[in-house]
Order: structure tokens, then C-alpha cells, then sequence
């Protein structure tokens, strides 16, 4: 059993598991039909099916999920463009390195939700707005992989590049770039997950759109089933965020890569 | 989905390690940044105030004594919130890591609860529970409790079956196999997810507080965001960096005297 895996990952079929989740389910319709646990606005998982129903059909979650899909994809993009970029430069140059780290290092510290506001102040409520928040936030593990790939790599390895005579983009894309990968996806994974944190905050305060928008305004018509449904949209968007990226880069990526991508 | 195992954090951590070496030159870009805004940033701007505006700021129209109980409300529901999640975190990983049935029975469960982004259960959690320290406590919680669980299940897993052999032969009773045996050997796990759930925890804090307006240094940006005063936000902005590093460094202190301990126990 490696640290990597998560709380079951080598047995998909969990029969116990899933029977666990049915009767939790179960229990939670019981206790809300019969009033036993009296928690004003509890909605019954039958409500919140019957909820989702109507507004997958006939409501406005496909658009809102497409809308905060879209978003947090081009986000993410675009900050991992960014990310790997200057992380390939920090981690290759010692001068760069030297004279800028600990200015990144006190600037990642600050949490990127306390930014929220500034953004507000800034672009108004815009996609604008959203888009600059999801880019801030998504460089920041790029970026730190991508440096701690870059300089972990073995000195003999680029020696190689040195001895074959490679010139420096070739030296970057057939060395540099392959070793550091596993590190890099590790960010790229990271990145995606705080895109889409970043985005739903961004839509619930600012953005007057996407999913984080449908909770809130569910929350502002006390409509608790489908405040419900957008939580659970929002968490399975995720996993399949996630496993769309892992799916991605076990195809695409060779040996090392992947065998870490997998396990976590 | 956050940051959560071991793995994703080694390369940063390494290059914490480094960077004391060479860290005041590092600083360069971000004082050259902020001597440029303030040369050529306007006090009045709506956008970016020249950074010598962001301190008064603060103790501008009577808000100045708001700020020390918004820092200590933050600290302190940051703090019971990791305090809650270790404690729920280590009871469930080792209940977990020991039992492979109870594993397997709360595993999708646990899945599906880990992947509910933060933000969003802050509106459930008000609705249920109401605008107050024991909803922002929860969702904090809720929120940190996975690397800690994760990290200290798969740390029993990993330990050598012998040594609970040992302890059962010894006829250790269950609670001396646990404090003696068990809570020991799995502690550098333990305090590995700490240290991962420590940020996290921060962050959950901030977030609930300015989506709820209730106490604290993340309620009081929201409310210098809405009565536009940029150069508060931006003061505001700083502490909670402050902060931030603080409590990091001040984890990877423990963490260290932990290490250090232990390997003086060898």
C-alpha cells in the first residue's frame, strides 16, 4: 500500500462501499420524511434527485457547467503556459533564480482568495474578473513544480545535453522538459483543482454566472434541493476534471511520467 | 483535489530549504514592484493606492481598534479548525489504516465528501447551521481533515506488520497498543498531513470569512471591498500574507523539533 494511492484506488468495485453511500442515503430520507432529525431547510435526497431532474431538463445547470468548464479550462491553460514558462527559467537559471525567488516564495504566501476583493475593486463584476483569478491562482503550483523538476534533474543529465551539443531549446524540450515532467503534471494537477475552487468563489461573489452563481442564487431563493444539486455539479465536475487530466497524461506521457500521474 | 499527499509538496519543501541561502537578493523584483507603485501610484486611485496609503488605511474613520480581534478571530478559528480536523483526521486514518473493511466501507463516501470544493459547501453550511463560529469551525474542518486522514492511514499501512505483532504478544491492552505502539510510530505521517492541512486551513478560514462576513480578517476585506476603500483592501491583503507566513513557518518549526526529536530517539 503506497502513500500515493488514495483511500481505495487499486479495487474500483467496492460493493460495501457503495452500499455504505445507499444507506447513508437512505437514513438521511428517512430521518428527513419523518421529521426525526427536525433540521429546518434539510432537503431529502429524493427532493434533491427531483431538484436535479428539473433543472438539468429544464433549468439552467448545463449552461452554468459549460460556462464554468469553459472558464476554468481557459484559465488553467493559460496559467499553466505561464507557469511552466517562468518555472522553466527559475529552475534553469541560477541568476534569474538567486534574484527573484524569495519575491515569488512572500507573494505565493498570500492566499490567493484574499485577492478576491482587489480583483472586485479592480475589473468589477465581469468574466474579467473571473478569468484573471483563475489565471492568478493556477500559476502558483505550476510554477513551483515546474522549479522543483527543473532543479532536481541529475547535473549528468545535462551534461549529456552539453556533450551532444544540443542548443538550448532543443536541450530544453528533449532533456530538460522530460525529466522535470512528473514534477510538472504534479502542478498541472494541483492547478486545475484550485482553477475550478477560484472560478466557483469568483462566480459566487463576483461573476454573475456559472455554478458558483447558481448556489448562490439557490441559496437567496431558499430553494435547499437545488443549492444541493449545484454543490454535488460542482464536486463532480471536479473528479471529472481530475480524472480527465490523469486520463490525458497517461496517454500522452512516457514511462516515468505516467507511473506517478497514476498513483496519485 | 487539494493539495493533499506527500508527493505533491516534496519539491517546494526542498526548495524552502534552499532558499534561506540566497533569500534577501530575492527580494528584489518585489521591492523594485512596489517602489515603482508607489512612485508613480496615486493615493486616491480606485484601483491601485501607492502602497504608503495601504498603513493608514487601516486607522482610517475609527476602524483602527477592529483590526487586532479581526486577527485574533481569524487565529483562533484557524486554530480550532486544525485542531478539529486533526483530531477527526488521525481517529478516522488510524480506524482506516487499521480496519481494511472499515476502509473499504467509508471509502466513496469519503471520495465523494473530498471532492466538494470548499466554497460551495459554505452556503449549505450556512443554511444549516447559521452565520456563526461553529459553521465557520465545520467548513474548515471539513476542508483540512483530508491530508491529515490520508496521510495517517496510509502511514499505518505502511508500518511493519511486526510491530503490531510485538505489541500483541506483549498483550499490550488495546489503549497501550494505541498511545505506545501505534500514535508513535505513525507521528512523522501525522504531522506530515499537519503541515499540508495547515495552509489549507488558513485559507478555508479567509474564504468562509469574507463569503459570510462573519468575524475575522477575511470579513473585514469584504467589507473594505464593498464601501470601496482599495487601499484597506490592499493593507488587509498584507496582513493575511503576514499571517500566512507566520503559521506556515511556525508549522515547519514543529515539524522539525518533531524530526529532530525522533531521530535523537534512535
Amino acid at each position: 500500500m503506497g502513500r500515493n494511492e488514495g483511500l481505495n484506488r487499486r479495487n474500483p468495485s467496492n460493493p460495501l462501499g457503495v452500499l455504505v453511500l445507499v444507506a447513508i442515503a437512505g437514513i438521511w430520507e428517512v430521518l428527513v420524511r419523518f421529521s426525526i432529525a427536525d433540521v429546518q431547510f434539510l432537503p431529502a435526497p429524493s427532493e434533491i434527485a427531483a431538484a436535479a431532474q428539473g433543472e438539468i431538463f429544464g433549468g439552467e445547470l448545463v449552461g452554468r457547467l459549460i460556462h464554468t468548464v469553459g472558464v476554468t479550462a481557459l484559465g488553467w491553460g493559460i496559467a499553466s503556459v505561464i507557469g511552466v514558462g517562468l518555472g522553466l527559467l527559475l529552475g534553469l537559471s541560477p541568476t534569474a533564480y538567486r534574484y527573484s525567488m524569495t519575491s515569488f516564495e512572500v507573494t505565493r504566501a498570500i492566499p490567493p482568495i484574499t485577492f478576491v476583493p482587489a480583483a472586485l475593486l479592480i475589473f468589477g463584476f465581469s468574466l474579467k474578473m473571473e478569468l484573471v483569478l483563475v489565471i492568478y491562482g493556477g500559476i502558483w503550483p505550476v510554477l513551483i513544480n515546474t522549479i522543483g523538476g527543473v532543479r532536481s534533474i541529475a547535473p549528468e543529465l545535462r551534461d549529456v545535453g552539453t556533450m551532444l551539443r544540443l542548443s538550448t531549446p532543443e536541450t530544453i524540450r528533449k532533456i530538460v522538459l522530460p525529466a522535470a515532467m512528473p514534477s510538472v503534471v504534479v502542478g498541472l494537477r494541483l492547478g486545475l483543482s484550485l482553477c475550478l475552487v477560484l472560478a466557483v468563489v469568483a462566480e459566487m461573489v463576483g461573476n454573475p454566472e456559472g455554478l458558483g452563481n447558481g448556489l448562490i442564487r439557490a441559496r437567496q431563493a431558499l430553494q435547499p434541493a437545488l443549492m444541493f444539486v449545484y454543490v454535488i455539479a460542482a464536486g463532480l465536475l471536479g473528479v471529472a476534471l481530475n480524472a480527465g487530466l490523469r486520463a490525458t497524461a497517461r496517454a500522452f506521457l512516457p514511462g516515468n511520467a505516467l507511473k506517478d500521474v497514476s498513483a496519485s | 483535489m487539494t493539495q493533499d499527499r506527500a508527493s505533491d509538496i516534496a519539491p517546494s519543501t526542498r526548495l524552502y530549504e534552499r532558499i534561506r541561502l540566497d533569500s534577501l537578493t530575492g527580494l528584489l523584483p518585489l521591492v523594485l514592484l512596489l517602489s515603482v507603485w508607489q512612485l508613480i501610484g496615486d493615493p486616491e486611485s480606485p484601483f491601485f493606492p501607492a502602497p504608503s496609503s495601504w498603513w493608514p488605511a487601516l486607522f482610517t474613520l475609527g476602524q483602527g481598534d477592529k483590526i487586532i480581534p479581526a486577527i485574533l478571530d481569524t487565529v483562533r478559528t484557524f486554530g480550532l479548525g486544525l485542531l478539529g480536523a486533526t483530531i477527526l483526521g488521525v481517529a478516522l486514518g488510524l480506524s482506516i489504516g487499521v480496519s481494511r473493511t472499515f476502509g473499504r466501507a467509508v471509502g466513496p463516501t469519503f471520495e465523494f465528501a473530498r471532492a466538494l470544493p470548499p466554497a460551495a459547501i459554505v452556503p449549505v453550511a450556512t443554511l444549516l447551521l447559521g452565520f456563526d463560529e461553529t459553521m465557520k469551525i465545520v467548513v474548515v474542518v471539513l476542508a483540512a481533515l483530508w491530508p491529515i486522514l490520508l496521510n495517517t492511514s496510509s502511514g499505518v499501512q505502511e508500518l511493519n506488520p511486526v510491530l503490531l505483532d510485538t505489541a500483541r504478544s506483549l498483550r499490550l491492552s488495546t489503549t497501550r497498543t494505541l498511545f505506545g505502539v501505534l500514535l508513535p510510530s505513525v507521528m512523522p505521517a501525522i504531522v506530515l498531513g499537519v503541515r499540508v492541512a495547515t495552509p489549507i486551513a488558513l485559507v478555508i478560514t479567509l474564504l468562509v470569512e469574507y463569503l459570510t462576513a462573519v468575524n475575522g480578517v477575511g470579513a473585514l476585506v469584504g467589507e473594505a471591498q464593498r464601501t470601496f476603500q482599495p487601499a484597506r483592501v490592499y493593507a488587509l491583503i498584507a496582513i493575511a500574507g503576514l499571517l500566512s507566513l507566520v503559521v506556515n513557518s511556525g508549522v515547519r518549526f514543529v515539524e522539525n523539533a518533531v524530526q529532530r526529536r525522533r531521530v535523537g530517539d534512535q
